[in-house]
């Protein structure tokens, strides 16, 4: 795979670590791939972490953060290598 | 005497911090500083992910072993004194009025006598000559005018009472009132159940019967309450947000957390959530042997609860004649036992026994001993006592 080829992904951004931290472990527990990384600053915040899925996992990712009780703060789609 | 070996330690001290620690504790307080050594909730590298990872696991464990629904609702402090400070000071305010038990510890004593020069009303209910507090004394105390929060220990450092906390908890809402309990000698010891009691503050220390590391506490906070805050400061995120924000745990634990002592408090509660019971039952048989055994050395006073009653494993004694100074010095010197002389931290409750004066000897006892072990030290009482 060519790395340097940008692909969609959603961002979710989160108030709290502790929310952000239990939202990858609910979603860790389905098998869904995600990767942890600095809040950007488009959601609002400057510091923080957020959870990057792929664009088409997305509402996968609403319905299992509402199921476990884990409120985000902001989503926002962006390409990313 | 079968053996008066000076250099083991025989650590009879587990009402003031236990000692040895499982295994397991020692291995995540390590791994917490070898793999998890970035600052959590600071950044989104890996090192910093992983500390804040080991403070979540930390939170879910305790709230787990604790039947919090909310792992949030969990405050990591600096120790059960910090815990209570938070509450007492952040609920209560000028002109309100607290009930609290004549047994409680400086952590509680110390910040009520600070408000109370404030213009709190700090009415105290005297418990019994054994250490118990009456919750119908209590429910009278209530009563006889508005009161914005009761305030009790679940178990006394010095008599190893266990006091009626979900009794407490129903007069407490009843009257409109909070209940704040002060856990310091209950967790571990007894099988807790926080939701359960319906307290709306319950603070502990981390590193006593939970068997974590000293340094580390716990706060639960109801989801009904919103004290304020005692620190301010870096949270990690909201930075731009001028006031501390109010999202728990965040709003509690400004600055950068214990996290090696959260992690060693974690691995004790899922120690303790497989290995709780078979401790407590052990702890309640060396309690009632060590119990039954000072009850026969002459001129010993046990305090607290009578044999055959419940307690917390907590057994204080006043010799008539010799001091409990001297025979803490001695256990020490002569038989490598480890125990506390004098007031505990707790005038309070001494004076309501009748041992101001005197203080008392306190054997606490908990994980790693062995009825041989309470034989040894009641061998050695009874040659220092003789």
């Amino acid at each position: 795979m060519n790395s340097d080829v940008e692909r969609p992904y959603v961002v979710f951004g989160f108030e709290t670590t502790h929310d952000a931290l239990t939202a990858e472990a609910a979603l860790a527990a389905t098998g869904l791939a995600l990767t942890v990384m600095p809040s950007p600053k488009v959601l609002g915040a400057l510091c923080g972490i957020a959870l990057r899925v792929a664009e088409d996992d997305a509402p996968l990712v609403e319905r299992i953060l509402a199921e476990a009780g884990v409120g985000w703060s902001g989503s926002v789609r962006i390409l990313d290598r | 005497m079968a053996e008066t070996d000076a250099s083991r330690v025989v650590y009879f001290d587990h009402a003031a911090t236990s000692w040895p620690k499982p295994d397991v504790v020692l291995d995540a307080m390590q791994r917490a500083m070898h793999d998890a050594g970035g600052n959590p909730g600071r950044g989104a590298h890996r090192l910093a992910v992983a500390a804040s990872r080991t403070i979540l696991e930390a939170r879910g464990a305790v709230a787990g072993l604790l039947g919090v629904a909310e792992p949030r609702n969990i405050v990591f402090t600096a120790g059960c004194t910090e815990g209570l400070n938070v509450a007492i000071k952040g609920l209560i305010r000028r002109g309100d009025r607290v009930v609290v038990s004549s047994m409680e510890h400086n952590a509680v004593a110390r910040p009520l006598n600070m408000l109370a020069a404030a213009g709190v009303i700090v009415d105290v209910v005297r418990a019994d000559e054994y250490g118990n507090v009456d919750a119908d004394a209590v429910e009278l105390a209530v009563a006889e005018r508005e009161t914005r929060a009761v305030i009790c220990q679940h178990a006394s450092n010095v008599t190893g009472s266990i006091q009626p906390v979900g009794d407490l908890a129903d007069i407490a809402h009843d009257a409109g009132a909070v209940l704040i309990v002060d856990g310091a000698q209950a967790t571990g010891h007894l099988r807790v159940d926080v939701g359960a009691l319906g307290a709306d503050v319950y603070a502990s220390s981390g590193h006593k019967g939970l068997l974590g590391p000293q340094g580390v506490g716990i706060l639960y906070l109801s989801s009904d309450i919103d004290p304020d805050e005692l620190v301010q400061g870096g949270s990690g995120g909201n930075s731009e947000e001028p006031m501390q924000p109010r999202l728990r745990p965040d709003r509690y634990e400004a600055g950068t957390s214990n996290t090696p002592g959260i992690a060693g408090l974690g691995a004790a509660a899922r120690y303790l959530a497989v290995h709780g019971d078979e401790l407590r039952v052990l702890e309640g048989e060396l309690t009632s042997r060590m119990h039954e055994g000072l009850l026969g050395i002459e001129g010993l006073r046990v305090l607290g609860p009578l044999p055959g009653e419940e307690r917390v494993p907590v057994i204080s004694v006043v010799h008539e004649r010799i001091d409990g100074d001297r025979i803490a010095f001695e256990l020490d010197r002569r038989y490598g036992i480890a125990v506390r002389a004098g007031l505990h931290c707790a005038p309070w409750a001494h004076n309501t026994v009748g041992t101001l004066d005197s203080g008392a000897l306190r054997f606490g006892i908990g994980y790693g001993l062995t009825s041989a072990d309470v034989d040894y030290a009641l061998d050695a009482m009874r040659e220092i006592c003789a």
